[in-house]
């Protein structure tokens, strides 16, 4: 055989397998992290834990029920907070805790209104977003005995996703506020997160007036008893409500899908940024500018969105983010690259933008659930001006199929280049959290924070949460903190 | 002789694509990885910009995992430009010719750093 023939045959053999492998995707199975059977109680080995060369990682805390963030106070002492509340509709309390030389102490406890999804500490008090899955957000001031004060209150927080991370800057609380629904439409899925047989009339309110494009979706309706009934169902608009073309839907403040400000001392509202699917983490970079993660859309409801990454932005003032319409800064609508593979391409349910989105600084993995993260500000750690991303790992098939586990790892971007490199992941052939893969190490990172000095980089991680048959199944106390360090 | 060396050709492909892992990472190799030339970086760009979302890390994700594909870099490329199964097409609007070929050096150096 010759030369060119051999490579001829060689192409076209590699040709047909690619075509092989990436024609049957609609008939794989998904292989997300959580897809995996019952497991017991979590073990912590650090040295399963693969880190970028010259690094070290220990364990700080364990036996967390649902821990989602953390902060340290003027003496550099940790604190944690447990978020109470967990998708599967799992509610604990939602717990501030200190841990000094092992030892955790409750410094407060919330209601039954979680999930608390934030902290921060400033001028001796602790902040706290409360997600509001049953009573609506808020954001708490919480002294270090523990005496709380409501700064402020009825965030739009009983949908999908709730009133999240949280930083102070220049006398404000800024926080993050997520979406009602996936996609703008209320759906069967929202019945099956739990919240729309509670909050019937529930949906997303935008923060400037939008137009519509009288678009709707016909779908089943889980609130009747007769399981064929069919309501159909606009935009921005409570379930069952049909929308025309031209239609104005009023903006007001608070809204959902924002980044929104508050004085610290409690006071007046006011929308930041707009058009955020939901924005999880805030932090400032050493410069003093604001980011954000944005977890980006799900294949799933009345209007399903396929391949859209997670996203980090720069917070800009009065600017629109492009949710419902965009992802990053490409529009959806009409658009071969966010069709769902069995599904028809997504139609626009806006009339015009209020603008074009700007350009993110970069993009991860669709589905990996970028949440916490924070901005390494010394040479003893490395990296300076680098953001270290927690990512939560995927929650498939709920929110679409995935090949292969996603996420669960943390990541460092560079913010300038947009350039996103892995920085802690687990070993083994696979990827995937701990207990995907068998081992010991990271299961899911959901928030990081450097300490004071900047020397060790803090990984909250979320603990075990399956995706089973019922939905989401997570484990309590399989949560923990693990530190890194330099070597 | 012409099946026997297509067959042979086939399960050497199969093999390599079964045997080799698609686990490229700073944290994964042990070793920092750098571009060596401004090409190279730029390439490393267009993925973040276009292909991470779906191949994090050149792993499998939302699509297959591209480190462990052995097709040539001609072949990504058409496929780029073509799309294929769930994949779409990007046209030279969306990547152009030059970044198309940036792309090809970033990753034919990411697989083998």
């Amino acid at each position: 055989m010759s030369k060119v023939r051999r490579n001829i045959v060689i192409s076209f053999t590699c040709l047909v397998m690619f075509v092989l492998l990436a024609g049957c995707y609609r008939m794989r199975a998904s292989k997300g992290g959580g897809e995996i059977g019952p497991v017991g109680a979590r073990k912590l080995v650090p040295s399963d834990v693969q880190l970028m060369p010259g690094y070290q990682i220990e364990v700080v805390a364990t036996d967390l029920t649902f821990p989602s963030a953390l902060t340290f106070d003027d003496k550099g002492t940790l604190y944690v907070v447990e978020a109470g509340y967990v998708y599967g509709e799992k509610w604990e309390e939602p717990r501030l805790i200190r841990i000094a030389d092992g030892v955790k102490t409750i410094v407060a406890k919330g209601g039954k209104n979680g999930p608390w999804n934030g902290v921060a500490f400033h001028n001796g008090n602790f902040f706290v977003s409360e997600g509001g899955e049953l009573e609506g957000g808020r954001i708490l001031r919480i002294s270090p005995s523990g005496e709380m004060t409501v700064i402020a209150a009825n965030l739009p927080s009983q949908g999908d996703h709730h009133t999240n991370g949280l930083v102070v800057k220049d006398g404000y609380i800024y926080f993050g506020q997520g979406t009602a629904t996936n996609s703008a439409v209320v759906g069967t899925d929202n019945a099956d997160f739990g919240w729309l047989k509670r909050k019937k009339d529930f949906h997303d309110i935008p923060c400037r007036d939008v137009v519509l494009s009288g678009r709707n979706y016909q779908s089943l309706n889980p609130l009747t008893d007769d399981p064929k009934d069919e309501v159909t169902t606009g935009a921005f608009v409570p379930f069952g409500t049909v929308t025309s073309p031209g239609q104005v839907i009023k903006g007001s403040v608070p809204c959902t899908g924002a980044i929104m400000r508050v004085p610290v001392s409690g006071g007046e509202i006011e929308m930041t940024s707009w058009g955020l699917r939901n924005p999880f983490g805030l932090a400032l970079s050493p410069e003093g500018k604001l980011y954000v993660t944005e977890n980006a859309y799900d294949e799933r409801g009345s209007r399903p969105v396929w391949g859209a990454g997670d996203v980090l932005w720069e917070v800009k003032q009065d600017t629109w983010y492009g949710w419902p319409e965009f992802s990053g800064a490409k529009a959806i609508p009409d658009n071969a690259e966010f069709k769902p593979p069995a599904g028809d391409k997504v139609d626009a349910v806006l009339q015009n933008h209020p603008q074009r989105p700007p350009d993110p600084v970069t993009e991860f993995g669709v589905h990996s659930s970028a949440n916490g993260f924070d901005f390494s500000h010394s040479a003893a750690f490395g990296f300076e001006g680098e953001a270290f991303v927690a990512l939560f790992g995927d929650m498939a098939p709920n929110v679409g199929k995935v090949m292969a586990p996603v996420g669960f790892k943390v990541v460092r971007v560079n913010v300038e280049t947009g350039v996103v490199r892995d920085f802690a992941v687990n070993k083994g052939k696979r990827h995937g959290p701990a207990t995907f893969v068998g081992s010991g190490g990271l299961e899911r990172p959901v928030a990081v924070k450097f300490s004071p000095d900047g020397r060790s980089l803090y990984v909250v991680d979320f603990g075990i949460l399956r995706m089973t048959d019922k939905g989401p199944d997570a484990m309590k106390s399989s949560g923990s903190i693990w530190r890194i360090e330099k070597k | 002789m012409r099946i026997f060396n297509c067959t042979f050709i086939a399960v050497l492909l199969v093999t390599i694509v079964a045997s080799c892992s698609s686990r490229v990472s700073e944290p994964v190799k042990q070793e920092v990885f750098d571009t060596r030339t401004a090409r190279e970086r730029h390439g490393e760009e267009v993925f973040m910009k276009h292909c991470q979302k779906c191949h994090p890390a050149g792993e499998a994700g939302l699509g297959p995992a591209i480190n462990s594909n052995p097709a040539p870099q001609f072949v990504k490329r058409f496929q780029v430009r073509h799309g294929l199964g769930v994949m779409p097409a990007f046209s030279d609007e969306v990547i152009s010719k030059k970044d198309l070929h940036d792309l090809s050096l970033y990753l034919k150096r990411w697989k083998t750093y």
